[in-house]
């Protein structure tokens, strides 16, 4: 059995490939709609020069250094999220117990990719540069913490409630399981306020749109890409079936 | 209770949980930091970070 230090280091291994893969699908895909919603601002700079427009992008750093920060910075929260996806694997002891250590990983990050990306893009979806109010940015980040915080909850409580009905049929089990996770994530939605921002007037939907699935392509890769990467790297299965080729030639 | 669970999990040691808080750190400057640790060296993190923060959807001014 591999000790925390090595499922930590494969954590970290996994996460910063992950955080890479995603950096990357930031770098081709969301820099596109990045670009058109800093051409609207731009655009709005243009027609008020007089007005204070908040913040000036790309005065303390060239728009080059901050395409290299946006990969950074994925690779960065890979590397980290990483770490914690670890912790979280060897300590969850009734996350699916009786399946193997690759599908264990992959579920694990696909449940947290849902309370931790899925949920807070379906309740505060992610908004391009030129959109977002600078007064309410504290009022916003305690709000999509929150959503993140409720949403692990959920996990874990699905998990825990599993755990407390092994004596029903896995169909039965399954679907009270699945159906008190569905009634928490509603309950989320709707006990949550509001988005408080209203989106510009100038700001076109498609670049919103295009923006908000890009972003979300993004940390799905994050996510699903550390499940995968991590699960390959702590399956012993894996290992063995490259040495039975060997063995087959030996024998 | 005895989970069937525990020959699959590695003992967590203490030192675990720093390495977490490491993490957490670390995702909060990349992420979230906008004052409340650096003050105004926050600004640079902040736009040197600024897509990273956008493209992952993180709230933002």
């Amino acid at each position: 059995m591999t000790t925390y230090k090595g499922v930590l280091l494969r954590g970290i291994g996994a996460g910063g490939i992950a955080g890479l893969l995603a950096g990357l699908v930031g770098l081709v895909v969301v820099e596109v709609p990045i670009r058109a919603a800093l051409a609207v601002e731009e655009a709005r700079a243009a027609a008020e020069p007089a007005a204070e427009s908040g913040h000036d992008h790309g005065e303390l750093f060239g728009r080059g250094t901050q395409v290299v920060g946006g990969v950074l910075a994925a690779v960065i929260v890979g590397l980290a999220i990483g770490a914690l996806f670890a912790t979280a694997y060897a300590g969850a002891r009734r996350w699916f117990v009786d399946r193997p250590p690759f599908t264990r990983s992959v579920t694990l990050a696909a449940a947290a990719f849902g309370a931790a990306a899925l949920l807070p893009a379906v309740k505060y979806p992610a908004n391009p540069p030129a959109v977002g109010n600078p007064d309410t940015v504290d009022y916003r980040t305690v709000l999509y913490l929150g959503v993140i915080a409720a949403g692990l909850l959920v996990v874990f409580g699905s998990s825990y409630l599993a755990s407390r009905l092994t004596h029903l049929p896995a169909p039965i089990r399954s679907t009270v399981v699945a159906l008190a996770a569905i009634a928490g994530v509603t309950v989320i939605l709707l006990a949550f306020p509001a988005p408080p921002d209203a989106i510009p007037a100038d700001m076109p939907s498609d670049v919103l749109w295009d923006f908000r699935l890009a972003s979300l392509a993004e940390t799905a890769t994050l996510w699903l890409g550390l499940g995968v990467v991590f699960g390959l790297l702590i399956d012993p299965s894996v290992r063995k079936t490259t040495a039975k080729p060997q063995a087959a030639l030996a024998a | 209770m005895t989970s069937p669970a525990h020959h699959l999990s590695p003992p967590i040691p203490r030192w675990a949980y720093a390495v977490a808080l490491v993490a957490l750190m670390v995702t909060w400057l990349v992420l979230q930091e906008n004052g409340i640790a650096l003050g105004h060296a926050a600004e640079s993190l902040h736009e040197f970070f600024h897509d990273g923060r956008h493209a992952l959807g993180v709230p933002c001014h």
